[in-house]
C-alpha cells in the first residue's frame, strides 16, 4: 500500500497536478475505478460497492486536437475536451464510465464515448429535467435500473445497510466541505478561491474516505497558517458553468478581490444539501439529485401545474438560495461566468440577472472559451466591474 | 504655492495617448502615437514628449494613471484603472450630461451608461476585432483608400449597399462582390459604416439608449460613422473635438481627484518613484520601479 506524504493543501497541490495518480496506485492494489460525467451520477452506490468513483474532466491547458471529428466545435468546449482526453487515452484506466442526461450535448457525448473511448462498463442514467412528482418517480426507476447494472457490473448485491453506509461517508464529506466553505466568511477569507476549486476538483477524484481525511486535514492548517488569503476591497460569489480549472478565478483574485462563495460544480454545489436517510435509500438519493442540487439543467419551477405564473416569485423559488449565500459569505457581488456555448447556464443568465437586480446585488456575465489563454478581455471587464461597486 | 500636477496615459492596442492636468484641470498636454509593438519603451517615448510640452519634468507630477490596454505596461504609474471608468469620466468632463458613451477604438468596442459623471454599467464587444478601427483600417486598405478618406467618401452615397458581416474577412469579400457588380465605391463604403454602426447600436440597447449620447476613440472621427450611429440610435451623437484623449483625459483627472481628496483627508497616497529611463521588459522592471 502507498502512503502519501504530503498533507493538506501541499497534497491538493500535488494531486491536482497528477489527478489520476491515486486512483492509479488503488487500481494496482485490485480496484475498480468508475468515472463520471457531472454531477448527476449516484456516486454513493459506487463506493457502497468498494468501487472508486472519479469525476471526469476536461483539461482546458490542452488545445482540442481529436474531439472534433465526433462533436462540432459549436458546442459545449468543456464536454468536448473531456471527450478529447478519452479519445487521446487519458482515461484509459477507468474501469466504467457513468454518465447523465445533463444536457443535449452531455448525452450526445455518452453515445460517442461509449463508441470511440470503449471503456468496459458504461452507462447512462436518463435523468428527468423537472421537478414534479412524475418526474421524481421516474428518477427513482432510473436510479434502480443504474443500481441494478452495477450490481451486475460488480458481481455483488447493494443491500440498503451498506447503501446507506455509503451515504453517511458522503453526507460527511459534504458536511466537511460545507466546514471548510464556512473559513471563507471571515475577511480575509481563510481559503482563496482557486484553492477551494483545486480541493474540490482532489477529492472528486480520490476515494470519498480519503477526501474526507483530507479535508480535515486542511480545515485545520488553513486556521494556523501564516501565508493566507490576503484582505481585498471586493468579495465575490461566482456562479455558473463548469470551471474545472484555476486560471479565471486566478485573474479575478489577481485584481482587488476575493472569491469566497460559488455555485458552480466543481465547487459547493454538488456538496450543499445531504441526502436525507430515508427508509428506501432510493427515496433520499432521488430526492438529492433530482430536486435539491441546483444546476439549471433541472427546471425547479415554483408550481409546475399552476395555470397563473407570478415571474418574481418563481424567480425567488428558483434563485433564492443566492441571496443567502451573498448575505453569509458577506458577498458584495458576483460575477456569472458560462463557457460558450452552454444553452443549459445561457439560458439561465437573463432570469439570474434579474433576479440579482430584484436584490440589488451587482452582478457581471461572462462568457469564456475553457482555454487559458486570452483572458485579457475579460480582466478588463471584471476590473471595470469592481470599480463600479468600489 | 507649488503647482502641482498629475498625467493619464492611455496605453490602446493601436495608440497610445497622454494627458497632462494641472490642479485646475487645465489641460497642459497632449500626445497622441501610434502603440506598436513595444508598449513600454513607448510608455516612456510618449511621456517625455508630453512633458516637453507641458514645460515641466517627470519629478513635477504628482500622480499618474495608467489605462487602456496595455496599462500594465506603464512602469511609471501610481495605479491601472480601467479604461471604462476613465473614458467615463473623461467624456463627462467634455459633455456633464452624458448619459451613454461609446467609445470604438482599434480592437474593441464599449458602450458606458454613466451618471452624474461617474460609470455605473458597460458592455462590451467580444475579443475579436470585428467592427471596430481595425476593420475599416483592413478595408479601407483593399479599397486603396486611407483611414481618413472613408468618411468624406461615405456622404457622397445616395444608394448604400447592405454589408452583412461584421467579420472583417468576410466583409471584405463582400466589398469584392459589389465592387465587381458595379457598386459606386462612396456605396460601398456607406454600407460599410453602417454595418459597424448596426452592431454597435444592438450592444449598446442593452444599457438602454438616453441621450446625451457621446461617441468617441479613434472611429469616431469618421463623420460616415458618426452619421451612421445617429440612424441607427435615432438620437444625435455628439463627438469631442479630439475624440482620442476621453480615456487619457479621464485618467489623469481621476488622478487629481485621487491626491485632492487624499489631501482633504489629510491622508498620504502611495506612489511611485519616478524614472524614465531605458524601458525594461516584463519581470525585470523592479530597478526602474524602485528607482535602484
Amino acid at each position: 500500500m502507498v502512503i502519501a506524504t504530503k498533507k493538506g493543501l501541499a497534497r491538493v497541490q500535488e494531486l491536482y497536478q497528477d489527478r489520476p495518480q491515486r486512483v492509479k496506485e488503488l487500481k494496482a492494489e485490485g480496484k475498480k475505478i468508475i468515472g463520471y460525467l457531472c454531477i448527476y451520477p449516484v456516486t454513493e452506490m459506487m463506493t457502497a460497492l468498494d468501487i472508486v468513483p472519479y469525476r471526469v474532466l476536461g483539461d482546458m491547458r490542452e488545445s482540442i486536437t481529436k474531439a472534433d471529428a465526433y462533436l462540432p466545435p459549436v458546442v459545449c468546449p468543456f464536454l468536448r475536451s473531456c471527450l478529447d482526453q478519452g479519445l487521446k487515452g487519458k482515461y484509459d484506466f477507468l474501469d466504467g464510465m457513468v454518465t447523465s442526461h445533463i444536457c443535449d450535448v452531455g448525452s450526445s457525448l455518452s453515445g460517442i464515448w461509449h463508441y470511440t473511448v470503449k471503456t468496459p462498463f458504461h452507462y447512462n442514467i436518463d435523468t428527468p429535467h423537472t421537478v414534479h412528482e412524475t418526474a421524481l418517480n421516474q428518477t427513482k426507476g432510473v436510479m434502480k435500473a443504474f443500481q441494478k447494472a452495477l450490481e451486475d457490473f460488480a458481481g455483488k448485491k447493494i443491500t440498503n445497510a451498506k447503501l446507506k453506509k455509503a451515504i453517511i461517508l458522503h453526507n460527511e464529506q459534504r458536511a466537511l466541505v460545507r466546514e471548510a466553505y464556512e473559513l471563507k466568511k471571515q475577511d480575509p477569507p481563510l481559503i482563496s478561491g482557486a484553492e477551494t476549486l483545486k480541493t474540490i476538483k482532489v477529492i472528486q477524484s480520490i476515494p470519498v474516505a480519503e477526501g474526507n481525511a483530507l479535508l480535515r486535514d486542511i480545515i485545520s492548517e488553513v486556521k494556523t497558517r501564516k501565508n493566507k488569503p490576503a484582505k481585498k476591497n471586493a468579495r465575490l460569489l461566482v456562479w455558473g458553468s463548469i470551471l474545472d480549472d484555476t486560471p479565471l478565478i486566478e485573474m479575478i483574485e489577481s485584481l482587488d478581490a476575493n472569491v469566497v462563495m460559488d455555485d458552480t460544480c466543481v465547487g459547493s454545489r454538488p456538496f450543499f444539501d445531504d441526502v436525507k436517510i430515508t427508509p428506501d435509500p432510493i427515496d433520499g438519493l432521488a430526492q438529492h439529485y433530482l430536486v435539491d442540487i441546483k444546476c439549471p439543467r433541472t427546471f425547479r419551477a415554483r408550481d409546475f401545474y399552476a395555470a397563473k405564473k407570478n415571474y418574481m416569485e418563481d424567480l425567488k423559488t428558483r434563485f433564492s438560495y443566492l441571496s443567502d449565500y451573498a448575505r453569509e459569505w458577506k458577498a458584495n457581488g458576483v460575477i456569472l461566468q458560462s463557457v460558450r456555448y452552454c444553452d443549459t447556464h445561457g439560458y439561465e443568465v437573463p432570469q439570474v440577472r434579474d433576479y440579482l437586480r430584484e436584490i440589488d446585488l451587482p452582478g457581471i456575465y461572462l462568457e469564456h472559451d475553457y482555454t487559458v489563454g486570452a483572458l485579457a478581455p475579460l480582466k478588463t471587464r471584471v476590473q471595470g466591474f469592481l470599480e463600479i461597486i468600489g | 504655492m507649488i503647482p502641482i500636477y498629475f498625467a493619464g496615459i492611455d496605453l490602446g492596442s493601436t495608440m497610445t495617448k497622454v494627458v497632462i492636468v494641472d490642479e485646475s484641470e487645465k489641460l497642459l498636454a497632449y500626445v497622441v502615437q501610434h502603440t506598436g509593438a513595444e508598449h513600454r519603451r513607448l510608455a516612456n517615448k510618449v511621456m517625455e514628449e508630453s512633458l516637453r510640452q507641458a514645460v515641466i519634468t517627470i519629478d513635477e507630477i504628482t500622480y499618474v494613471i495608467a489605462t487602456g490596454y496595455g496599462r500594465i505596461n506603464v512602469p511609471f504609474a501610481d495605479k491601472q484603472i480601467t479604461e471604462l471608468t476613465c473614458h467615463a469620466r473623461g467624456v463627462a468632463h467634455f459633455f456633464p450630461n452624458v448619459r451613454l458613451a461609446i467609445d470604438i477604438g482599434g480592437q474593441d468596442a464599449k458602450g458606458m451608461k454613466v451618471k452624474n459623471g461617474k460609470l455605473i454599467d458597460f458592455v462590451m464587444s467580444d475579443k475579436c476585432a470585428a467592427g471596430t478601427g481595425r476593420y475599416l483600417e483592413v478595408v479601407a486598405h483593399t479599397l486603396g483608400l486611407t483611414l481618413e478618406d472613408l468618411g468624406p467618401i461615405s456622404l457622397k452615397s445616395t444608394r448604400k449597399v447592405s454589408i452583412s458581416s461584421i467579420c472583417t474577412i468576410f466583409a471584405q469579400q463582400e466589398v469584392s462582390n459589389h465592387l465587381s457588380a458595379g457598386v459606386l465605391l462612396e456605396d460601398v463604403v456607406a454600407g460599410l459604416h453602417d454595418a459597424i454602426a448596426g452592431r454597435v447600436a444592438r450592444m449598446v440597447r442593452r444599457l438602454k439608449i438616453e441621450p446625451d449620447v457621446v461617441f468617441t476613440g479613434g472611429v469616431a472621427k469618421n463623420i460616415g460613422v458618426i452619421k451612421a450611429l445617429e440612424e441607427n440610435l435615432g438620437c444625435p451623437v455628439l463627438v469631442p473635438s479630439e475624440p482620442l484623449l476621453s480615456g487619457a483625459l479621464g485618467a489623469a483627472l481621476i488622478a487629481r481627484e485621487t491626491i485632492l481628496k487624499a489631501q482633504a483627508e489629510g491622508k498620504s497616497v502611495q506612489t511611485t518613484r519616478r524614472k524614465l529611463g531605458e524601458a525594461t521588459f516584463f519581470k525585470q522592471d523592479d530597478g526602474i520601479l524602485s528607482g535602484n
